[in-house]
Order: structure tokens, then C-alpha cells, then sequence
């Protein structure tokens, strides 16, 4: 999604949330991200201002003060940017890919199964279109965000084509937008 | 998102590090910005490394002294024989920073007996353009505007003051880089 993503071209404004809409938006990550409520309420205190990142291909980023967090596209699931979950790997689930795989995810591939189920891989139970980091084989933090195209179930048994979709990933080009003016 | 909690469980039990306070601090490469246990897949490896030995010693004797690389080396470079390396092309794109090719002021004469001023190359130097054009308004109490990715134009013959104040603004930009074309046409 970021490949071509650029700070000149792609992004078309930046505006200030109102509360209201940033309440709507802080209660969906809540919800999405229930599990981590305490580190939420750190990443996005609640009288903070939100600003919001409009972009290309109905791209959506939110910031905080000149951090990126979180992004989605239309009104799909919001998904934290790479800076943000190493910060905190625990706000998605952990799809580990072989050695092998790195590289290609690092180009911006999507995750084929065998990278996932072979030895070097590993996989945490979780259902389709999931939003989840995709690690690496001895390494410590997150090399990509992607949603899952097939439950891990599936993808154990079916093993063939791709299993997670790479939304963005390290050296991307919202890797490289770093901060909003 | 109940299967995300599911998830989350067994992601959890795979960071044994839960008494690990977050957020983590994550040490970034400053040659290519990456996680530096991602160096080695970047291109240009030989700066990150200088870069990694040069700054943070101790890391850098974990991950390249430590393990010799032995997979990370021949993912890379070594396997060139025959096929085709897989999966490297995309990753060789990286921005080039554009080199400082040094700022040039220009005197546009505008009506007989006003000028106006023409700066250009600030951008080269990754400076925010419409900071300087406010900049430069404030300063010279007059009109100033962004006319191009890399011109701007205040209104008014300020050449001499450009001279002093750039380099005083920007440190990195020397008075010897300043360069003034003086009377252009437009």
C-alpha cells in the first residue's frame, strides 16, 4: 500500500480532529485493541490532540503531536505503524516468516504461506483479516504490518499462495514519512 | 475480536517479556533508518555498518562479531552463481539525498525601480521552503512568496541582508556557498 507512497505527493492535508470524531476514534481503538487497554491510554492520552493525516488511495493517518500512529484506508481496520508497534509488539499478534522470506517481505511482498509454515516460521492462531506484525526468524522486532488472507489454519493446510497480505512494511514509504508538520 | 485476544495470548507467551515495561526503545539505524538487526539487508550494508561500529560499539559486536553471519552473508552477496538473485531488486531503491548545490540569489528588476529578489537551492539544503518564505517576510517586513518546488521571491532588493542572514538562520549553509547572480531577467 506504501510502496509509492511519497510526503510531497501523497498526503493532501493535515487537519485538527474535533473531540468528538477523536472520541469516536479513540473508542474504536479500544475496542480493536482491547487487550492493551492500559498501553492505549499511554500511546493516545485522552485530552491529546489528534491530528489526521489525509492521503492518497482514501489513506488515513493519525498523529499525535508529530508522531504517526495509527493508519487505515477507507474504513477499514486501524493498523499502528511500524515506529509505534516496536515500540509496543503487543498490540497485534506475532506471524513469525523464515529467513529465507525477509528480503522479499523487506521489497514489499506479501507473505506466502510456506515462508510462515516452515520451520523458521511461526504462527499464532488467528482469523482471517486480522491485522497482524509479521516478525522474523531471529529477529526481535517487527519487520511488516500486514492482514491476514486465510486463517492460520488455513494457511497450515493449504500452504500455497499468499497468506498475509503487507500492508506496510520497514523502508516502506510511510517508513520514510516520519513526522507531520 | 475475540480470536485477536486469542492471539494476543500466545503472542504474549512467545515475548516471554512481559514484565518488560513498554514503550520499547528500539535503536534505529542512522545510515538507513531500519532496526539495525535489518541492516544487513539494505543495500548499501558497509555504511550502516561503519555507521553501527562508529556509534554504538556494543551493538555492533552482538550482531556482526557475534554470529559471523553465517545465513546473513549468503542471502545477500555470495550466491551469485548462476540464478538470478531473487527479491533484491525492489529493495535497492533508496532516496538520494540530493547533494547541497548551494543557494543563488538573484535582483529581478520588476518596474524601472523596484526589484524584486529570487532565491533559489534552498530546498537542497532540506529546508522547509515555506518556513523560510516566512522567514524571510518576517525579516525583511515585506511580500514574499513560494513561486517554485525551489524558488522563492521577496518582494523588495534585499541581496545585501540575504548575504548575513541566510547563513545566520541555516549555519549550514556557508556565506562562500551563497552565490548572487545579480540582475536577472525574469
Amino acid at each position: 500500500m506504501f510502496k509509492k507512497f511519497e510526503e510531497k505527493e501523497s498526503v493532501t492535508g493535515v487537519t485538527q480532529l474535533k473531540s468528538s470524531a477523536q472520541r469516536g476514534i479513540r473508542a474504536k481503538l479500544l475496542d480493536e485493541y482491547s487487550h492493551c487497554e492500559d498501553y492505549l491510554n499511554q500511546i493516545v492520552p485522552k485530552k491529546e490532540a489528534m491530528k489526521i493525516v489525509k492521503c492518497h488511495d482514501h489513506v488515513e493517518i493519525i498523529a499525535i503531536g508529530n508522531e504517526l500512529l495509527f493508519f487505515r484506508q477507507r474504513d477499514g481496520p486501524f493498523m499502528p505503524t511500524l515506529r509505534l508497534l516496536h515500540k509496543y509488539p503487543i498490540l497485534l499478534s506475532h506471524q513469525q516468516v523464515d529467513k529465507g522470506a525477509i528480503r522479499f517481505v523487506l521489497s514489499g511482498a506479501n507473505i506466502m504461506c510456506p515462508g510462515l509454515t516452515s520451520p523458521g516460521g511461526k504462527m499464532a492462531p488467528a482469523d482471517k483479516d486480522t491485522v497482524v506484525a509479521i516478525m522474523a526468524e531471529g529477529k526481535e522486532h517487527a519487520l511488516a504490518v500486514g492482514i491476514l488472507k486465510m486463517s492460520t489454519g488455513d494457511i497450515a493446510s493449504i500452504n500455497k499462495g499468499v497468506g498475509v497480505e503487507n500492508v506496510h512494511y520497514l523502508n516502506d514509504g510511510l517508513w520514510h514519512f516520519r513526522t507531520v508538520k | 475480536m475475540a480470536s485477536t485476544e486469542e492471539a494476543e495470548a500466545e503472542a504474549g507467551a512467545k515475548a516471554p517479556k512481559k514484565n518488560v515495561s513498554y514503550p520499547l526503545r528500539i535503536l534505529y539505524c542512522g545510515e538507513c533508518t531500519l532496526p539495525v538487526e535489518y541492516c544487513e539487508y539494505m543495500p548499501n550494508n558497509d555504511k550502516c555498518k561503519a555507521w553501527l561500529e562508529k556509534n554504538l560499539p556494543s551493538e555492533f559486536g552482538k550482531i556482526y562479531l557475534g554470529e559471523k553471519s553465517p545465513e546473513g552473508g549468503d542471502t545477500g552477496e555470495t550466491d551469485k552463481k548462476g540464478r538470478q538473485k531473487r527479491g533484491g531488486r525492489g529493495n535497492i531503491k533508496i532516496k538520494k539525498k540530493s547533494e547541497p548545490q548551494g543557494v543563488t540569489i538573484a535582483r529581478v528588476q520588476r518596474n524601472k525601480k523596484k526589484y524584486v529578489t529570487r532565491i533559489r537551492g534552498l530546498a537542497t539544503y532540506d529546508i522547509d521552503l515555506e518556513q523560510a518564505r516566512k522567514f524571510f517576510a518576517n525579516r525583511f517586513a515585506c511580500g514574499a512568496s513560494r513561486t517554485d518546488e525551489d524558488e522563492i521571491v521577496i518582494q523588495g532588493d534585499v541581496t545585501d541582508d540575504i548575504f548575513d542572514v541566510v547563513p545566520e538562520k541555516w549555519p549550514e549553509i556557508d556565506e562562500d556557498n551563497i552565490d548572487d547572480l545579480g540582475d536577472q531577467k525574469r
